[in-house]
């Protein structure tokens, strides 16, 4: 969980088996956001310009959900656009997931972050929950998701998706980070 | 792919309308984090930052910010690097 100290400094506390999972789970966002699975321009000129990324969305459920169209009905713009800002917002979207493993490196059951590791946490565990979120089909018309707020079925759903515990574990981690800073 | 030219190169037609970012709901982010992030990222206070997640959230989408192209196309890119779900158009209000 996360904690607010007295001087506004904000900790990270973990056991050893919850570091272990956050390891496994931000180390497949990793995998997924190095796959390079989009057309990428070859062209020399075109990477020198900062223009070799992709200019069509990913045929990956999650990488589309994290790189979404700019343009609702314009193909062509949304294609530019993600040509010049998919690398970028790739790489940093990359970075804050480096960072938050090199937290989870550190085996100290308390971890004091600095405000720019709090911020790579704030956003690869939003992305993260974005990833498995769209993965495991939340907010998809799906009866067994309905319920997961009344208590009695929340044991049914998870049971049948681990998935749905795991992305409530996430959430509640975020929740605690948002209340923390 | 088009083999026009791109778009993003093409000088702008001065009109009256100006562009405008468009936040849209989706079932994952979290109501706190939306705010969160018109805060921080807009400078919004509170009261205009819940305002507009509670539109993004009930109507489904809101616009949060307006003014240039180029200016709107950073402030996508910025949402789409905090896991919001942006687009931009012309305003078409």
């Amino acid at each position: 969980m996360f904690k607010r100290s007295l001087s506004g400094r904000v900790s990270l506390i973990l056991d050893q088996n919850e570091r272990q999972l956050l390891r496994n789970l931000f180390n497949q966002s990793l995998e997924l956001l190095e796959k390079d699975d989009v057309q990428q321009h070859d062209d020399p000129l075109m990477q020198l310009m900062n223009m070799d990324g992709p200019t069509e969305i990913s045929s990956d459920q999650a990488l589309a959900r994290l790189f979404p169209d700019a343009y609702h009905d314009d193909d062509e713009a949304s294609g530019d656009f993600r040509r010049y800002t998919e690398p970028d917002l790739r790489r940093a979207k990359l970075e804050n997931v480096r960072v938050v493993l090199d937290v989870l490196d550190d085996d100290q059951p308390k971890v004091q972050l600095t405000p720019a590791q709090v911020q790579a946490w704030l956003l690869a565990l939003n992305d993260l929950r974005l990833i498995l979120g769209t993965r495991i089909g939340i907010g998809e018309d799906n009866e067994n998701f309905d319920s997961v707020d009344e208590s009695d079925d929340e044991e049914i759903a998870e049971d049948a998706n681990p998935g749905l515990y795991l992305y409530d574990y996430l959430t509640y981690l975020q929740e605690m980070l948002i209340q923390a800073i | 792919m088009s083999v026009f030219p791109s778009s993003v190169m093409e000088p702008e037609v001065i009109t009256d309308l100006p562009w405008v970012t468009l936040v849209w709901n989706d079932p994952i982010n979290l109501m706190n984090y939306v705010t969160y992030v018109f805060q921080t990222y807009f400078g919004y206070d509170k009261i205009k930052a819940e305002k507009l997640m509670l539109d993004v959230h009930n109507l489904g989408r809101a616009t949060v910010n307006s003014g240039t192209r180029e200016e709107m196309e950073r402030d996508v890119a910025a949402m789409h690097s905090y896991g919001l779900w942006a687009t931009t158009q012309r305003d078409d209000k």
